[in-house]
This record gives structure tokens, sequence and C-alpha cells, in this order.
């Protein structure tokens, strides 16, 4: 047994630098690392990995990253939830947290190259998969055809306003927006996210495709219903799991579920491999 | 592997020789069967126990504490986080074969995997076991011990350091056997003798007396393992093991072979914080429960359902080495529903192989 220095539970102190409102009780956090070789290393992560965030006083929560390593600004995107993120909507811009990681698997996006793909998302389940969006665009003549379908509450529950914008005005991918209840001056689409699968014109490629899926465990069973009966396979159907968390390395416990770890098998897993875990999800 | 004799009057020395570099623990007797492990003093050296009901308070905590601090958090104008991990050589003497399976199960687990537990590295680093064989059949070992069953028993085959085995004849001698070059160094004490080959044949025969009094319990884990991997366990028989549940988490508290824990920050000061990470137990319900209350393992079978499958199923079995049970028998002594491991496997075996005989039929 040799000794290893490494302390796998040592967060580095972090600053944050703005603060931004997304919708009712959710927030985005711009922050850096008080040392710029920390916030250098980090930068290494691949979209669907998260970060373990220490709030002084409150606790450690795991929470995934929506900004793409291509983008130049790190954030975190939360609702007000629980103790940790309830102290992390009192932060100011200035104020002092601790961030570790990256963890977790990430989606192999390398793997995915000369692939369509589908993002489908629901609510907040956007903050992890526009990780992959902006990859993908970034590096878009390695991909196939790209689709967004997002789909939110009300048109006021619609997050990342700016980038849908830019999404829709894009001409290089498709991307459709729904809302389950219309509200203010809302054209777009009415119905949950599988409706839009069957709009006119919306055109899904079932082969040499690979879906993302994430969002509330009831829109998640439905969309994976109506994908199933379109011929899309399990084991091009990608997601990312959420758990409890207290370590983000394996060892806590919490996140297991039947023979994966969370943490550190996942978050991301296929279709194919949540079937096989040996637990309902 | 090399073996010596030592006189019971002798045995002690061993503790008062490590003392000069270790902080030594042992077990003490309490009242009736009731013991306990604790530091050596000069004022109970001369009461520690040889032959003793293995304490209900698993020695794990040695290398995984109960409660251990990790770091010391500081806020403020120029926040600071420290890691105030304690480095302390602890020995261990009389753990039972048992409890040294288990501690090789933490090994595997907190050492192996995508990352090493620092914490527990410099622990288990500075960590000496000696172990005592379980060969007094009244006072080693009890009804509910199985450790045969789980291979550990009565005598480990490796991982301590110093294994003693009272060889109960009328030289009242033990026959020490060292696994580690720490352990084989002890053997310069004077009170160590050399060992002829029918000590070796005493050895054998004081065992297979020991393992005859495993007898009122027996854990058919084979079985059970088959149909966990499988996933041939009905739900009826989870059902079965959860009606019987008190989630009291007692189980996990007690086993030598549970490693999930929970980290929490505490208050020590004007803004300043330890975090520390504390023993859970997956009986518990909130032990899956995410900030907003969704919970994936809501009812109680489920969780129990986690226990069992946690540690006997092949893909867990075949990454740590070992299952993660040792038939040490503190969770059957510990639980007020009476499904401690032999009772769950004899449950998943009954209504496993009775639903299948119906199909059959």
């Amino acid at each position: 047994m040799s000794c290893s220095n490494h302390n796998i539970y040592q967060p580095k102190v972090a600053v944050l630098d703005e603060i931004r409102d997304e919708i009712k009780d959710v927030k985005t956090f711009f922050w850096h690392f008080e040392n710029p070789e920390h916030t250098a290393a980090f930068r290494a992560f691949m979209p669907g990995q998260f970060a373990m965030v220490s709030v002084f006083g409150a606790g450690e929560i795991a929470i995934s990253l929506p900004p793409s390593p291509t983008e130049d600004k790190l954030f975190f995107t939360t609702r007000q939830v629980g103790a940790v993120t309830g102290a992390m909507h009192a932060l100011k811009p200035g104020d002092r947290f601790a961030v570790r990681g990256p963890y977790g698997n990430g989606f192999p996006m390398k793997d995915y190259e000369g692939r369509n793909l589908i993002v489908v998302a629901g609510g907040i389940g956007l903050i992890p998969l526009r990780s992959v969006i902006i990859y993908a665009l970034h590096n878009r003549a390695k991909f196939g055809k790209i689709q967004v379908f997002y789909g939110s509450r009300t048109p006021l529950d619609l997050m990342y306003t700016e980038n849908l914008k830019q999404w829709q005005e894009d001409k290089g991918f498709e991307c459709y927006l729904t809302v389950d209840k219309a509200e203010g001056d809302w054209k777009g689409n009415v119905g949950v996210v599988g409706s839009l699968f069957k709009k006119p014109g919306v055109e899904m490629p079932v082969n040499n495709t690979t879906v993302f899926v994430c969002g509330p465990p009831i829109m998640f069973r439905f969309v994976l219903a109506d994908l199933q009966q379109m011929g899309f396979k399990d084991e091009n159907t990608v997601s990312t799991l959420e758990r409890y968390m207290k370590c983000g390395v394996g060892k806590c416990g919490h996140c297991c579920i039947g023979v994966a770890y969370v943490c550190t098998d996942g978050p991301v897993f296929t279709l194919a491999q949540i079937r096989k875990l040996g637990e309902v999800i | 592997m090399r073996g010596r004799l030592i006189h019971k009057n002798d045995v002690l020395k061993i503790i008062d020789v490590l003392r000069e570099n270790y902080r030594v623990v042992a077990p003490f007797e309490g009242r009736d069967r009731d013991s306990y492990f604790d530091d050596v003093t000069d004022a109970n050296r001369d009461s520690v126990a040889i032959h003793v009901p293995n304490p209900y308070y698993p020695p794990k905590r040695y290398v995984f504490p109960h409660m251990q601090k990790l770091l010391r958090i500081s806020d403020g104008d120029k926040p600071s986080i420290e890691d105030i991990s304690r480095e302390e050589k602890t020995a261990i003497f009389g753990l039972r074969s048992c409890d040294v399976g288990g501690i090789f199960h933490q090994d595997r687990f907190f050492l192996g995997n995508a990352f090493r537990d620092n914490y527990y590295e410099q622990l288990r680093n500075n960590l000496f076991i000696v172990n005592m064989a379980c060969t007094d059949i009244n006072r080693d070992i009890d009804d509910d011990c199985f450790c045969v069953c789980a291979d550990g028993g009565p005598a480990a085959k490796d991982n301590f350091d110093l294994q003693l085995l009272d060889l109960h004849d009328d030289s009242g001698d033990f026959l020490a056997v060292a696994a580690t070059p720490r352990g084989e160094a002890l053997f310069a004490q004077p009170f160590f003798r050399p060992a002829a080959a029918a000590h070796l044949a005493r050895r054998k025969a004081v065992l297979n007396e020991a393992r005859k009094r495993f007898k009122t319990a027996t854990s058919w884990y084979s079985a059970a393992t088959k149909f966990i991997t499988r996933g041939e366990v009905k739900d009826s028989a989870w059902k079965k093991v959860g009606d019987r549940c008190l989630e009291c988490g007692g189980c996990s508290y007690v086993c030598p072979a549970c490693t999930c824990f929970t980290v929490t920050d505490r208050p020590v000061g004007n803004n300043v914080f330890e975090r520390v990470r504390v023993w859970d137990a997956c009986a518990l319900s909130g032990f899956t429960r995410m900030a907003g209350g969704h919970n994936p393992r809501k009812a109680v079978h489920d969780r129990r359902n986690r226990r069992f499958f946690r540690k006997l199923s092949h893909f867990f079995i075949q990454r740590e080495f070992t299952m993660a049970c040792v038939g040490c028998g503190r969770c059957v002594r510990v639980c007020h529903g009476d499904i401690g491991m032999p009772q769950v496997v004899e449950i998943l075996r009954r209504e496993t192989t009775a639903s299948s005989r119906q199909e059959i039929a």
C-alpha cells in the first residue's frame, strides 16, 4: 500500500462572478477558481460530467455542468430545493464557495461523431443537455442531423432563453419548443415533448442516431415509450441519472443503483445499460 | 509464513512490545457476554481478554471511524479548506478472524476502484493486526457465528500481521504465525520459542474441533448469490424480508463489511466548520432521498433488496474479491426482526425454490 497524498475530498475555493435569473427558483451562477491553475485543470471536463459544490456551512452537493468545454465561462444552474441550493441562491457576486471535480463518465461525444443527434429535454433537464448541444454545434461538421426537442410547463419555465433564441434562428439544426400550458403571447406548440415528434415536417432519423433524454421521471417514461415505438434502439438512447450523492468518487454508497455507482460508472448510461442495472429506476 | 510458540503467560507481553510504537486496542469483557474494544493502558493491561465473545461494535472503526473529521473549513474574507486527518499508529490485539476479513473487504473497497480513499489509507497503513483464532468453543464462538460458511474462520488465512492460536493442551502454549515482515520481526522477542511439526498438527486438530461447533447457524450463500445475480428473487421474498425490517439501520452499524457513509458540515466556531463523515445505513428511508423529496428507493423492501444485493451479487464479489459478509453474526444478534444474513439467505432460498417448483408443476 503506497501512500497517495492526493486528497479526493479536498474542494478548491472558487469565486462567484455573476448570478442570472433563469426561471422561477432557478438561477445560473458564473464562477472561477481563486487559483487560475485550478480553473485550467477543471476545464478538461466533458458534457455530462458533474462537480461537487460546497457552500460553506451548508454542505456539499453534486451539480451537473451546463457549460460546454468549448465555451469560455464556467457556471452552474440550480433550482432552489434543498439546504445547499438554498444557501447557494443566497450568495452574492464576490462570495466564495468551493468546487471539486469534474466527476463522472460524461457523454462519449467522440464516439458519436458521424451520427445524428437528437436531444429531448424537459424542464430543468435541459441543464446537463445544454452542454451537449453547445458542444455539438461548436463541432457542427462532425455530426449529422441535429435536432433539439425541449418542453416546459409554461413559456415562463423555458430555460436559457438567449440560447433558445439563437438556436431557433440557427439554420444548421432544428430546435422545437413546446409548453404544457400556453400563457401570454405564446404562439408555439402546446403539449408534451412527445407531441413534437409527430408534428408535420418533423423527421427523426432512426438509423445512425443517438438520442439524449433528460427530464422529470414522468416525461422520461413517456418519451422512452414514444422512442421505442418509433424504432429507436435502447443502446442508442442515452441519459444522465440523478441520485443523492455525498462523495462523488464511488465511496459513500448513496448513489448506487444495482451494480452501478452513478458517480463513477455514470451519470451517463444508455437505456440498455439502465435496463440491466438490476434495480428499478 | 513462520510459526513460533508463546506461553499463555507471555501473550500479553506482545501488547507491551507493541505499545512502544503503537496505540494498542484490545477486547475487554463487560458484564455477562458483553465485550468491547478499548485502548490498552497501564491500568487495564492485565484485564485484556484472550478468549472473549466478539464485541458488537465492530473494530472496523479503527480504519473507518464511526465519525471522522475530514476538513476544516474557515469562511470569511480569505476562506481556507484544510485537511485535518490525524496520523496515528494503531495496533489491534485480538482481532477475530471474521473482522480480519472485514478489514480486507474495506481495503478492497476504499483503496480499490476508481479513487483511493486517502483518509482510509492513512489509518490502514498505520494499522498492525494481531489476529486471535477462535478456538474456545464456549467463549469465542457462539450460536450466531457462521464464519465457516463465509470461508473466513475460525482462523484467518491471511491479511493479518500476527496470528495467535491457543493450542489448548497442557503446555499452555499458543502458536504464533506471522504473515508480514513486521509481524515476523516480533519473533525476535525472547518470549517466542521455535515450534515443531507436531504443533502444526495440533493446530489443525484444534481448528477441526472448533469448526464442529458451528452447527446452529448456517448460511447457504451460493444459492442466494445465484438467485440474486440472475435476478430470480421474487418481489414477494423481498416483501417478506421488508415486512420484518424495523428500519433501525443496526445491521449496517455493526457490520464489519459495510462501507456507506454520509458527510455533514458542523459548525465548530464563528464561521468555522468541520466536514465530518459518519456511518450511514441503506435501511434508513432518507438514504436515497434527493433534494425536492423524490426518493427512488422509498419502499422498505426495496431498501432491504439493496443491502443483500450489494453484499451478495456476483458483480460485487468479483470487484472486491470477497462478498460483503464475513459471517461474524453481529446482524443476527442485533436484528429485532430476525432478518440477519443467514435468515435472509434462507428466506430467499425458500421463496425462490418454492416459486420455481410451482412453475414446474
